[in-house]
C-alpha cells in the first residue's frame, strides 16, 4: 500500500517535471523580464544609440535635413571655451566635495556610531537634508546668500566685514553651489559610512586592542580597512553624482554668472534645450556617457576585488 | 571600548554642530516665512510679529494642490509601475535558470547609470513623435522600468533560501503564485524600501518634468518652485512667500521620511554595502 502511494507520488513530479520542462521555464523566465526590458530599451539604451547618431550630424530643430558632420561636433567642443569651462567647473566641484562632504561624512560616521544618547535624532538631522527636493534647498540657498537680506551678508556686516555678492560673481557663486551640494549630501554619505561601519567585525576590534592597539591604531588597521568597499563607493557614487549636477544650478545661478556655474549637465540641457545645437548637445552627452561608463566599470571592477580582499 | 569622558565631550559638540548647520536653513527657512513684508530686510532672529497670513497669501499665488496632485499622481503612477515590472525582472534573474543572465543583469547596471540628462533629446523627439509631450504619459513611461529598482529587488530576493521556491516549483505552483504568494510576501521591507526611496527621489527630481512638460496645468512641484524662482517671480522675489510656498512643497517629502526613516535608511545604506 504505502510503496503504490510513493510510486504514485514518484510518477507524478515525474510527470510535472515533465510538463513543466527547461524551455517552457525559460519562456517564463523571459515573459518576466521583458516588461522591464521594454521599458530600459525604449528609453536608455535606445536613447543612448539615438544620442550617438545624433552627435554624428549638424542639426537644429530648425534645419529640417540633419547634415552628416563626421566628429565635427566633438572637434567644435573640444575646442569650445565654454565646453572646457563646464568640464573644469564640474571637476572643481567633484574635488570640492571630496575634500569637504566626504572627510566630514567620515567624522561624522564614526562619532554616530558610538554609544551615544539622542542616537537617533543626531542621524536624523544630519540625513535629514538629502531628501530635501535639491529645488527647495536652492531655493532656500538662494535666500541665505541673497544680497538683500541675506543672513550670510548680515553676519558678514555684524563682523565689521563688506557684504559678498554671492551668487552674482564667478568664483564666490561656484563655492556657493558646493556648499548646497555638500550640505545636501554629506548626510548621505555619513549613512553610506555607518553602515560600512557597522559591518566591521566587533571580535577583530577586540582582537586587536587586546594586541595592544590604541584607538588610533584600531581605527587605521581595522576600521579603515574594513570600511575600503564604502569609501570607494562614496568616492565613485560622489563623482557620478557631480557629473549630473543640475537643479541646484538651474535655481540658484541658471549657470552664470558668464559661465561660471554651468556643470556638465547644465551644459548638455543648454547646448540641447535653449541654444537647439542637438548635435554638439549629443556629442556632450555621448561624452557624458562615457565618463560615467568609466566610472561604473571602475566601480563594479575595483569594488569586488577589494570586496573579496576583505572578506 | 571603555568611555573618555572628554572624548564623548568633543563628540557630542561636534554633532550639536552638524546638526545645528543642517538645521540652520530649514530654520531660516521658517523663519522667513513668517517675516511681514515690511521687515524682509531685519535681521531679526525670530519675527516680532509673525505674520501667519504668508501661508494664505503663498497658497492663493499658486494652485498648489493642483501641483501636489500632478506629483504625486504621477510619481505614484511610476513607483506602482516599477514595484510590479522590476520585482517580475528580479524574479527571472534569481530564481529562473535563464541564458545569459550574467549579460541581462550587466545590461540593468549600464542601465543605472546613465542620466536623463544625457538622453533626453532623444526621448523628448521619440515621445514628441507620439504626441505625449506635455501629457502624464511623458511623465510617467519613461521610468517605468527602473535598473535600480531590479538592483534592489534582486539584493532582497537572492536571502531568500532558493529550496522554498524549489519545493513549491515540484509541488506544481505556477512562478506566478510562488512569487506573488511566497517571494513578495517575503520581500515586504524591500518593496517598502523601494516605493519609499524612488517616491521620494522622482518626487524631487526636476530636470524631466521641466523639459517634458510646458504649460501650467502639467507643473510637477519641483517645477512650480523652479518658476517661483525665474519667470513668475516678477522684480523683486517676495522671499517670505517663497519660502511659505517651499514649505509646502517639502513637507510632503519630510513627512513621508518620517514616517518610514528606518527603511529609507536602511535602503540608502543597503545600496552600498550589499552592492
Amino acid at each position: 500500500m504505502a510503496k503504490a502511494a510513493e510510486a504514485v507520488i514518484a510518477e507524478r513530479i515525474e510527470e510535472r517535471r515533465f510538463a513543466r520542462s527547461r524551455v517552457s521555464l525559460q519562456l517564463t523566465g523571459v515573459a518576466m523580464m521583458a516588461p522591464a526590458l521594454l521599458f530600459l530599451l525604449a528609453f536608455v539604451f535606445v536613447p543612448m544609440g539615438y544620442a550617438v547618431y545624433l552627435s554624428l550630424y549638424q542639426s537644429t530643430l530648425y534645419t529640417p535635413q540633419p547634415v552628416f558632420a563626421g566628429f565635427a561636433n566633438y572637434a567644435h567642443l573640444l575646442a569650445a571655451p565654454d565646453f572646457w569651462q563646464a568640464a573644469s567647473n564640474t571637476v572643481w566641484l567633484a574635488v570640492g566635495m571630496m575634500a569637504l562632504s566626504l572627510p566630514a561624512a567620515l567624522l561624522l560616521a564614526v562619532l554616530l556610531n558610538q554609544r551615544i544618547r539622542g542616537q537617533a535624532i543626531f542621524r536624523t538631522a544630519i540625513f535629514g537634508p538629502y531628501v530635501i527636493p535639491l529645488v527647495s534647498s536652492g531655493l532656500i540657498f538662494s535666500l541665505l546668500f541673497s544680497t538683500d537680506g541675506g543672513p550670510v551678508n548680515l553676519a558678514l556686516q555684524r563682523l565689521g566685514l563688506a557684504p559678498v555678492n554671492w551668487l552674482g560673481q564667478g568664483r564666490t557663486a561656484l563655492l556657493s553651489v558646493l556648499i548646497l551640494t555638500a550640505w545636501q549630501f554629506t548626510g548621505y554619505y555619513a549613512i553610506i559610512f555607518l553602515a560600512g561601519l557597522q559591518s566591521v567585525p566587533t571580535s577583530l576590534m577586540e582582537a586587536c586592542q587586546v594586541d595592544g592597539g590604541g584607538r588610533w591604531q584600531v581605527f587605521r588597521h581595522v576600521t579603515l580597512r574594513a570600511l575600503g568597499p564604502s569609501l570607494f563607493f562614496a568616492v565613485v557614487i560622489c563623482l557620478i553624482q557631480t557629473f549630473q549636477t543640475f537643479d541646484q544650478v538651474y535655481v540658484m545661478t541658471g549657470g552664470g554668472p558668464d559661465g561660471a556655474t554651468t556643470t556638465f549637465a547644465y551644459y548638455i540641457f543648454e547646448k540641447g534645450f535653449q541654444a537647439f545645437n542637438i548635435g554638439e548637445s549629443s556629442a556632450a552627452s555621448v561624452i557624458l556617457i562615457l565618463v560615467l561608463a568609466c566610472l561604473s566599470y571602475l566601480q563594479m571592477r575595483l569594488g569586488r576585488r577589494w570586496v573579496v580582499e576583505e572578506s | 571600548m571603555k568611555a573618555n569622558p572628554l572624548l564623548k565631550g568633543v563628540s557630542y559638540a561636534l554633532l550639536t554642530i552638524a546638526a545645528l548647520l543642517c538645521l540652520a536653513p530649514v530654520y531660516w527657512m521658517i523663519r522667513t516665512s513668517l517675516m511681514p513684508t515690511s521687515s524682509l530686510l531685519s535681521s531679526a532672529l525670530w519675527p516680532a510679529h509673525p505674520a501667519w497670513s504668508n501661508f494664505a497669501a503663498a497658497w492663493r499665488a499658486q494652485p498648489f494642490l493642483l501641483y501636489l496632485w500632478n506629483s504625486v499622481f504621477t510619481n505614484g503612477a511610476i513607483v506602482a509601475l516599477q514595484v510590479v515590472t522590476s520585482s517580475l525582472a528580479a524574479y527571472a534573474l534569481v530564481f529562473i535558470p535563464l541564458r545569459g543572465k550574467r549579460w541581462l543583469f550587466f545590461a540593468v547596471l549600464v542601465a543605472m547609470m546613465v542620466p536623463m540628462q544625457a538622453t533626453f533629446v532623444p526621448v523628448y523627439t521619440m515621445l514628441s513623435a507620439v504626441h505625449l509631450i506635455n501629457t502624464y504619459g511623458a511623465l510617467i513611461l519613461p521610468y517605468a522600468g527602473s535598473a535600480f529598482g531590479i538592483f534592489l529587488m534582486r539584493q532582497g530576493f537572492l536571502t531568500l533560501p532558493r529550496d522554498i521556491v524549489d519545493a513549491a516549483r515540484v509541488d506544481g505552483a505556477s512562478e506566478w503564485w510562488i512569487l506573488t504568494r511566497i517571494v513578495l510576501p517575503n520581500n515586504k521591507p524591500t518593496i517598502v524600501t523601494l516605493v519609499l526611496l524612488n517616491f521620494v527621489y522622482h518626487y524631487n527630481s526636476l530636470f524631466w518634468p521641466l523639459v517634458a512638460t510646458n504649460s501650467t496645468n502639467m507643473r510637477v512641484v519641483p517645477v512650480a518652485l523652479s518658476y517661483f524662482l525665474t519667470q513668475d517671480a516678477g522684480q523683486t522675489l517676495q522671499w517670505n512667500y517663497a519660502m511659505a510656498f517651499d514649505i509646502f512643497a517639502i513637507a510632503p517629502v519630510v513627512i513621508l521620511f518620517l514616517i518610514g526613516q528606518r527603511y529609507f535608511v536602511q535602503g540608502v545604506a543597503q545600496t552600498a554595502v550589499k552592492g
